[in-house]
């Protein structure tokens, strides 16, 4: 019973990381239409820029998040602005052929850059972790857990109240009724992607803190958070929690009642599933 | 995945036809394929820098004596992305495009073991320090050679400690990727422990590059498990010993197969690497005497001097191939590939690596020293004699560190 409880709490905790993880991905994806494969490689990016705040700058990974996030926005917005928005209103094949050309150049940039040196981001506190009875929670993935909480309700909140969040939000459901209203698509899609990509630095930190860093752990954190956005579903920021929450309890407990080679299993039997029984996610709306 | 490495296999086969200068005509020349990139390339470069050196190193000493003339090695190396497939490639066009005359290896045992094919195939002898999986060696193939010692008995010596250790350990876990090499390393534990009459009360397999090792540790904990062998690669073990220690995960000793001889490893857990034992077929050691070298610690010095990293067993072993067929081209008195391949079946010479002499299947024998990180250092704790150096046993618990 202990270790049910223990395996549950892990995948609650996982689950967490899993949602910031995704939560970028879903909103480019549901905002801009571009299924970027480039997206594990920003939350590689990301880690290395919290490694390097941390290892020459002093500054603490969770300190400097926001730092790390304003940075990855930067990046973000010129990239779409500079390149994406050439082919934002392309067939799709083109959006995934060049973010997958992005994706090749960047991991392989890194390796040229940061070499392939394994890093990880150990400030002392890193393995710390809080005892309840006969059950440990980490207390970093807590942290993280409790950031994919707020990060997720507060990005709801920002396309639901705020002008800028109703404006993306407008461009995504109408772009010719938007733009009669006075909105500029090139910026606004700018101003998505850079804060996809912010969310990405973010996970890239946590992951930095918690796992190992190196130029090619990206392709692997794109495909679990592409699982997680269909999952989930990308109308609602809410949903990518759910889907978050939903891979990290299922992996967890499929870890250890099935065997330990069959994560990636349910993984992805789960999102098969999904798009069987609801195309549109677990809080998409049904057609 | 496999677009992308197709794309750029093709790109990378487009450059080579154009690419590197001819070697001298005279030179011998060896062509291998590792890993320069993709998500093996921290062990693979480790191979490029080692031939290169022991090469540099062989002509500086005046180069190969063939029958009365001394000519020098030239080398040839590609890039395979850690793509097997592209490994397989690669080694076709060394043998038929680029005619090199010997062949070197790459890293790890899935890539030597579609690699052998081609060395087979085509009768030319292929010299490997980086798959130690029993699977290479056990399909009767007479062009492959190995120097690392055989994956089934990678735990033989740590399992031969655990029975000496106080208070021995009662329950072991066993886990292990599910790649050619772990699985090989699994299959020869678990007859080990049973002799040992040590109890495997959790014996998993779990998928190669997992990230997530808390249902496994927190079984690990539930079993009340003492000493815990894994038999993976470093990504994954960086992410078990993270993982363990934010779960408060401390059996009485664990031992990994990879990482804890690698210095980058070590520093990449810093403290959390303390404690964790490993086992090493090799340490630079001053009474391993080397022709070209002098001996294994002047070896080291050297290696760390140029290329800023301490060398480790893959290393050295990827140093004694290149020495290994420099000796049997010597004795065989040509570079014709099959005679070389009856000499290298023969040669027996001391190098900075260890004994280099081959069995029957192609492998060599070399005993495994169990080491642990000691205050920082890799620290040799049990060989073939018994205790070296007393282990840290049983390793504190994480929060009293």
């Amino acid at each position: 019973m202990d270790l049910l409880i223990q395996v549950l709490i892990n995948g609650v905790l996982l689950g967490g990381f899993y949602a910031i993880m995704a939560l970028g991905l879903a909103l480019v994806w549901g905002v801009l239409n571009i299924v970027n494969l480039a997206h594990g490689a920003f939350i590689m990016l990301g880690a290395y820029l919290s490694w390097y705040l941390y290892e020459y700058g002093g500054i603490d990974p969770f300190i400097g998040l926001p730092l790390n996030a304003v940075i990855m926005f930067a990046v973000g917005y010129a990239m779409q602005r500079g390149l994406l928005n050439l082919i934002v209103r392309a067939p799709m094949f083109n959006t995934l052929l060049i973010t997958f050309g992005i994706e090749v150049v960047l991991t392989y940039l890194a390796q040229l850059v940061f070499s392939a040196d394994f890093r990880t981001i150990n400030p002392p506190y890193a393995g710390n972790n809080t005892t309840l009875g006969s059950v440990v929670i980490p207390d970093v993935r807590l942290f993280a857990f409790g950031a994919a909480i707020v990060l997720t309700l507060g990005m709801w909140v920002f396309l639901l109240r705020t002008k800028l969040g109703r404006a993306i939000r407008a461009t995504a459901q109408n772009l010719v009724a938007a733009r009669l209203y006075g909105v500029e698509p090139r910026h606004l899609y700018a101003m998505t992607f850079g804060i996809g990509i912010g969310l990405a630095g973010a996970a890239g930190a946590l992951y930095g803190v918690t796992s190992q860093i190196n130029p090619y752990i990206g392709a692997s954190l794109t495909a679990k958070s592409f699982a997680i956005s269909i999952i989930g579903g990308l109308e609602n920021p809410l949903g990518v929690i759910v889907g978050g929450l939903a891979l990290g309890i299922i992996e967890s407990l499929a870890l250890l009642y099935v065997g330990a080679t069959f994560g990636d299993v349910a993984t992805f039997g789960v999102l098969v599933l999904v798009l069987i029984v609801r195309p549109t996610g677990l809080l998409g709306r049904t057609a | 995945m496999s677009a992308k490495a197709a794309f750029l296999s093709s790109l990378l086969l487009g450059a080579a036809a154009i690419a590197p200068a001819p070697a001298h005509a005279a030179d011998i020349l060896l062509g291998a394929s590792v890993q320069l990139t993709g998500p093996v390339a921290n062990t693979g470069r480790y191979y490029k820098d080692a031939y290169e050196f022991a090469v540099d190193k062989i002509n500086e000493k005046g180069g190969v004596k063939v029958g009365n003339e001394h000519r020098k090695l030239a080398l040839r190396i590609y890039d395979n992305q850690s793509d097997v497939s592209l490994s397989v490639r690669q080694y076709t066009q060394l043998v038929t495009q680029d005619k090199v005359n010997l062949l070197l290896g790459p890293f790890a045992s899935n890539f030597v073991l579609a690699d052998s094919a081609i060395s087979e195939k085509y009768k030319i002898p292929m010299v490997q320090g980086g798959g130690a999986s029993d699977q290479i060696f056990s399909r009767g193939f007479k062009y492959i050679f190995g120097t690392l010692p055989a994956a089934s008995d990678y735990f033989g010596s740590t399992i031969k400690m655990l029975s000496a250790l106080k208070p021995k350990p009662e329950n072991v876990a066993l886990l292990y990727a599910d790649d050619s090499f772990d699985v090989s390393v699994a299959k020869g534990t678990r007859p080990l422990l049973k002799e040992a009459g040590l109890k495997l009360a959790l014996d998993e397999r779990y998928t190669t590059n997992a990230t997530n090792f808390n249902s496994l540790l927190s079984q690990i904990r539930n079993a009340h498990i003492d000493a815990v062998l894994v038999a993976g690669h470093e990504t994954e073990i960086l992410n078990f010993i993270r993982q363990a220690k934010s779960l408060s995960v401390s059996p009485k000793m664990y031992s990994f197969t990879v990482g804890v001889p690698s210095a980058d490893f070590r520093a990449a857990l810093g403290k959390d690497a303390e404690f964790a034992f490993g086992m090493t077929a090799w340490l630079p050691s001053a009474s391993l005497k080397d022709e070209w070298f002098g001996n294994a610690e002047e070896f080291a010095k050297a290696y760390k001097a140029k290329f800023g990293y301490d060398p480790d067993y893959h290393a050295a072993s990827g140093v004694a191939d290149v020495e290994a067929i420099v000796k049997a081209i010597e004795s065989a008195g040509t570079i014709e590939p099959q005679k070389v391949r009856d000499a290298l079946a023969k040669v027996n010479f001391q190098s900075l690596y260890g004994t280099i002499a081959f069995g029957k299947n192609g492998q060599i024998t070399l005993p495994q020293t169990v080491i642990q990180i000691q205050d920082g250092n890799v620290v040799a704790v049990y060989g073939q004699e018994g205790f070296i150096k007393q282990p840290k046993y049983p390793m504190p618990a994480w929060n009293s560190r």
